[in-house]
């Protein structure tokens, strides 16, 4: 269907010691805080991180929309304005960015038109599941529709690399799980796809490999697997009575279930794998009000980062 | 230059119904009433008469209007997203500006074209190279307008506040002498103020500075005043324009 990519040796992202700040009212803000990060040709890579850890300026900067304060990206061995400009790096960005008072069809046309060359006007509308809305004003179109269409402007160049910042954000499950559906058919065609999102299963139903960000930093990068496990787990919580609490905590300090300990208060939270053995060691120690939670995903990278600064 | 960007272009603005009124039937219908259905209309100015001094500034007027959605809604667009999604294809700022450009000079072909018609055929009247040098002279200093349109744009970064800079096009336009011949004080402000000058040159074939007032010709202002006035407001408007387009070059 496709032509593969060139074999010029190069990987298709490098990213090198970048780093990005931007001026505020209170000093300059680092949002990405030296990255290094190689993904090959062909790889299907999620970015995965909160809100704000810094994922949007990273994927901004190797698409050219913004220049790293310091440090060097390439993609497919060339500047990312010039791989833009070839073609052969395009993106589904997050909301915005659409005349609303264009037709579907039209906004194709308008933006194929600014390439020398280009997959086809009907070939993208079919291929995102557009054809039935051709007509249709973009200001008529749900989220999900209009990020159909973001992902019809993405395909026109026929990029080797594609990026896609939050692409389910707003969707519903029945159009979010659509759009995997469409995007698998595009990875089967060789493309290497970076996507950033703070859905945990979306990484993990998706992605070969995790890059995990906060705070700026690459707090884990490996395959899927590795990092689900570090990033699953339950949080226990319970309360020890002020003469039990010390002995308490030095014994948990012990136990290699317990990845994690926050005191607060009279309660201790504790983040572990295996919650069970974790419980029964707890009310073993004299704890109450035992309360085991699924930890939620800002509580997994809490972790990581943590692991990764200690 | 991009034909396809162009032609989706100007369809956008074709299609904006409420903007194409503004554009087009109130220049048209206001020349109508000041202008074309006034007795004094047939009165002798300079090389033509008040009739042909009316339609020219109705038809300024519609361009400046024109000119100044076209810049604000280019520079609410880009904020709103679209500057990134152009960002992510081969067409650079350049291309995006001179499609913008040829935009704003076709849409205020339409106030222009349509009032001048009207004058045609309702006693306007003056020689040939005043009809062609007045309808230049008006498009040219309403293409600085998109630069007012696109300052408002890029500060308030909202549709409706390029509707409030059209609006405001109304009293500007009554500072500029446009719709009513101001005398005294007032005319010593308008001269400062930023349609004055191009409105002024743009009458200037017709009436060689003459101006107009409500008991006949009161006084004139030479070509200086206008060409200061005017080429004042371009660079105030021009140095706005950069100054804001870098300030938001920072994140968007």
């Amino acid at each position: 269907m496709r032509t593969p990519p060139p074999a010029d040796g190069a990987p298709a992202v490098q990213l090198d010691q970048v780093v990005k700040e931007f001026r505020s009212t209170t000093g300059p803000v680092r949002a990405v805080d030296g990255i290094d990060l190689t993904i090959g040709s062909g790889e299907i890579v999620a970015f995965l991180g909160p809100n704000g850890a810094g994922k949007t300026t990273a994927l901004d900067m190797i698409l050219g929309l913004t220049t790293p304060t310091s440090g060097t990206i390439s993609v497919h061995g060339q500047a990312p304005r010039h791989a833009v400009a070839a073609g052969r790096v395009s993106a589904v960005l997050q909301t915005g960015g659409l005349l609303r008072d264009l037709t579907v069809a039209e906004t194709v046309t308008l933006i194929a038109s600014t390439y020398a060359e280009h997959a086809g006007i009907g070939s993208v509308i079919e291929r995102a599941g557009l054809s039935e809305l051709a007509g249709r004003k973009v200001s008529k179109c749900s989220g999900g529709e209009q990020q159909r269409l973001r992902f019809a402007l993405a395909l026109l160049p026929d990029p080797d690399l594609l990026i896609l910042d939050e692409p389910t954000a707003g969707m519903d499950v029945t159009a979010r799980r659509d759009f995997w559906e469409t995007m698998r058919a595009e990875a089967a065609s060789g493309r290497t796809i970076v996507f950033a999102t703070h859905y945990l299963e979306e990484a993990d139903s998706f992605a070969q490999r995790i890059v995990m960000v906060a705070g700026g930093r690459i707090v884990a990068d490996g395959a899927t697997e590795e990092i689900r496990t570090r990033a699953t787990g339950r949080r226990v919580s319970v309360t020890f009575t002020p003469g039990t609490r010390a002995e308490a905590l030095s014994r948990l300090e012990t136990l290699d279930a317990v990845h994690a300990i926050t005191p607060d208060g009279d309660r201790v939270h504790l983040r572990a794998l295996d919650s069970d053995a974790v419980a029964r060691a707890v009310l073993d120690l004299g704890g109450t009000d035992l309360l085991v939670t699924s930890g939620s995903l800002d509580d997994a990278f809490t972790t990581l980062t943590q692991g990764a600064t200690r | 230059m991009n034909t396809t960007y162009l032609r989706i272009e100007l369809a956008r603005v074709g299609r904006d119904l409420v903007s194409m009124f503004f554009i087009a039937v109130m220049p048209a219908f206001f020349f109508i009433i000041f202008g074309a259905s006034m007795e004094y209309g047939a009165y002798p100015i300079g090389n033509g008469n008040v009739s042909m001094h009316t339609m020219i500034s109705m038809a300024a007027f519609g361009a400046v209007v024109a000119t100044t959605g076209v810049g604000g809604m280019a520079a609410v667009e880009r904020m709103q997203g679209w500057g990134r999604q152009l960002g992510l294809t081969p067409m650079s700022d350049g291309a995006y500006v001179r499609v913008k450009t040829t935009v704003a000079f076709t849409i205020s072909l339409i106030p222009i074209g349509l009032v001048y018609l009207i004058g045609a055929f309702t006693g306007a009247s003056a020689p040939g190279w005043v009809w062609a040098a007045s309808a230049a002279i008006v498009m040219l200093g309403a293409a600085v307008f998109s630069l007012y349109g696109l300052i408002v744009g890029l500060l308030f970064r909202s549709e409706s506040a390029v509707g409030a800079a059209s609006g405001a096009l109304v009293i500007l336009a009554f500072l500029g002498n446009i719709f009513f011949p101001l005398s005294g004080v007032m005319l010593t402000i308008a001269k400062f103020t930023p349609l004055y000058g191009i409105i002024g040159l743009a009458r200037y074939p017709l009436t060689d500075g003459a101006l107009v007032a409500t008991e006949g010709v009161g006084g004139s202002d030479p070509l200086w005043v206008l060409l200061a006035n005017s080429l004042t407001w371009t660079v105030i408007f021009a140095v706005g324009a950069v100054l804001l387009v870098r300030r938001g070059r920072g994140r968007q």
